[in-house]
């Protein structure tokens, strides 16, 4: 499963992730320049957050057991099986708020003009998100999970190695 | 033989589709005495005015599982623990490995409204009841509702949208009574009003005019006020009768384990016919815990070690419309409280806490950050300074914006706080 990460050491929160998300997901027109003029105003699924000092965007998570899912009231939330995403039928959506209430991450946004939930389902059929393509530092990231498990595993095997070399020796141990 | 689930609605339903994936060699029987099943109940309001046709309703269609017998418009009368045995009302014996109960609540109707030859009075809980009433309003647009909780404010609120002249009434002195504080209440009262809902507070119907079986007008404070139809939506209850001698009933009601268990250990129950015991009794009566139980009970069914339900809330969110809510809860007591109120807009928001836990509150009018304060009601402690940081709204939504500086004018975009 794809996923986005975020990397809050080079995020700056200048919030072009979050502009371009909303015009290009959330407008009509699809431009920046004509979605700022648009009724209802576009409204984004990634929002920055955090202070000057640390920021990071943040969307949904696209958690395994969503608890947005066991809410929605309507059958409008779904997750999708081939990506795994947990998508809004906004064509089911009702914007009773369900959802927004049961988000742990709160990354689930009431949008009350067009009466439904808004949340992020990574750009599902672009080829990059939009908040990744646009991202100036790179703090957003399209990362296959699978691929970061096998780094994960290269890293835990190294930490074994790192412990079976130091036998019953005592003292603190130093891994890498 | 299997499990036999009784009730299927948001729990039981949930319960049997789980069932079938976590214990695939166990067949699964569900018994309900509605002759449709697998509905959204929380949609009868949108049904009911028109805003939605059936089809949206269902989210559950027969497919070819022959392990999964779904059984409609049978009623279970009783139970039989000895012999693990179900009684029907089609006179037939189902016998039971595992049970579970979710047969949910039945409309309380208060015995004036209990005039079966009446044409004009509808109970708001099924959808044999829903198609009915939509149908009749069609010619008979004149409504009164009877209880101003959730129920009634959201198809009070989904009737006047429609144009509805809607009336509402309620015996306490403010609305949703076990939801909001008075002062939230009032907002959401005024919002009614403000869309053409008539409100009766601290009142009740007394008295019905009825004409050639049709009912004409209903008596609240001595006034009466025509109506062709009256909604009853005056709150819920468990139905227990069909498990009376089976000795799985505490005063009046089921009461299960935080693993919703009953008495018995073949017996479970979830949804809006069970009482959680935690220390304290629990009822959430809500869409989501129905869910979330169903697919518990189901998983415990043969666990060797049960799992618990997360930290329980009774919180539920609406658009009323065009008024947002998302209420957390209201505590019965010994609670401070920490307020952010736009004055001349709708928004209001308010927290309940009690030494440093949120215990409750509501956001109404912009429920920013609702996601991650309900899930700060179920976490430990937080300091006064993180709530006033989250009863902030904070919206976000394009805005355009000449910026004068000096001789320069600049067009700017950025992403502030939002109105609506
Ligand atoms: C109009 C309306 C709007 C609502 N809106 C919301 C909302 O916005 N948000 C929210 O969270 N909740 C809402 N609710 C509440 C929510 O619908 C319930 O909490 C939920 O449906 C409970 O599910 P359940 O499975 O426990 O019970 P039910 O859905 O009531 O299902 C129980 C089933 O058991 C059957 N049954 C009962 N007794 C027997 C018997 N003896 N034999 C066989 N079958 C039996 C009944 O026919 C029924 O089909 C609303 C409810 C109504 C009526």
């Amino acid at each position: 499963m794809k996923v986005i990460a975020v990397y809050p050491d080079r995020c700056t929160g200048c919030k072009t992730c979050e502009l371009y998300c909303a015009a290009e997901r959330g407008s009509n027109s699809k431009s920046l320049l004509k979605a700022v003029r648009e009724e209802p105003s576009p409204m984004p699924r990634v929002r920055v957050e955090g202070t000057n000092e640390l920021s990071v965007a943040l969307q949904c998570r696209q958690c395994r057991q969503a608890p947005c899912l066991d809410s929605c009231l309507t059958g409008a939330l779904r997750r999708d099986d081939q990506s795994g995403i947990v998508v809004v039928q906004e064509n089911r959506c009702i914007g009773c708020w369900t959802c927004t209430l049961f988000c742990p991450y709160g990354v689930i946004y009431p949008w009350p003009e067009r009466k439904i939930a808004l949340k992020c389902d990574r750009c599902l059929y672009m080829e990059i998100p939009v908040c990744v393509d646009v991202c100036p530092t790179q703090a957003l990231e399209l990362v296959d999970l699978a691929e970061y498990d096998t780094v994960l595993q290269a890293k835990r095997a190294s930490v074994l190695e790192t412990i079976r070399r130091a036998g019953d020796r005592q003292g603190a141990l130093i891994l890498e | 033989m299997g499990c036999v689930i009784i009730g299927a609605g948001a729990a039981g339903m949930q319960a049997a589709l789980a069932c079938r994936k976590n214990w695939p060699d166990s067949q699964v029987t569900v018994v309900d005495s509605e002759p449709e099943v697998g509905y959204y109940r929380t949609l009868i309001p949108q049904f009911i005015n028109r805003a939605l046709t059936e089809d949206r309703l269902f989210f559950w269609q027969q497919k070819q599982d022959r392990e999964l017998d779904v059984r409609a418009g049978v009623s279970v009368d009783a139970v039989d623990r000895a012999n693990r045995t179900l009684f029907l009302s089609d006179n037939q014996r189902l016998p039971y490995r595992r049970l579970i109960i979710a047969s949910g609540g039945q409309p309380i109707v208060p015995p004036i409204c209990r005039t079966p030859a009446v044409r004009g009075i509808f109970p708001v809980r099924n959808l044999t009841v829903a198609r009915r009433a939509r149908t009749w309003l069609r010619t008979n647009p004149d409504t009164v509702i009877l209880g101003g909780g959730l129920v009634g404010v959201k198809l009070a609120a989904h009737l006047a949208e429609f144009n509805y002249p809607v009336t509402l009434i309620e015996r306490e002195r403010q609305l949703l009574p076990q939801a909001l504080s008075a002062e939230a209440a009032g907002v959401v009262a005024a919002h009614l009003q403000d869309k053409g809902v008539r409100l009766f507070l601290a009142a009740t119907v007394d008295d019905l005019q009825i004409s050639g079986g049709l009912l004409e007008a209903v008596r609240v404070d001595a006034r009466w006020i025509p109506c062709r139809t009256l909604f009853v939506a005056a709150g819920s209850l468990p139905d227990l009768d069909f498990l009376a001698g089976s000795g799985l009933v505490t005063e009046g009601r089921l009461e299960v384990t935080t693993s919703l268990q009953t008495g018995d250990s073949a017996i479970f129950a979830a949804g809006d016919v069970a009482t959680i015991v935690d220390g304290d009794r629990f009822t959430p009566w809500t869409w989501p815990q129905a869910v979330v139980q169903g697919k518990l009970a189901a998983a415990n069914l043969y666990a060797g070690a049960p799992l618990s339900l997360p930290r329980l809330t009774r919180v539920n969110a609406m658009n009323l419309n065009g008024l947002s809510l998302a209420i957390l809860g209201l505590p019965a007591c010994g609670y401070d409280r920490t307020v952010h109120a736009d004055s001349g807009s709708t928004i209001y928001r308010e927290l309940f806490h009690r030494d440093g836990r949120i215990v409750g509150g509501v956001l109404i009018g912009d429920i920013s950050s609702a996601g991650r304060l309900h899930h700060m009601m179920t976490g430990g402690a937080v300091s006064l300074a993180e709530m006033e940081e989250y009863i902030i709204p904070r919206r976000k939504a394009m805005t355009a914006a000449s910026l004068s500086l000096g001789k320069y004018r600049k067009k700017a975009t950025w992403l502030g706080p939002g109105g609506g």
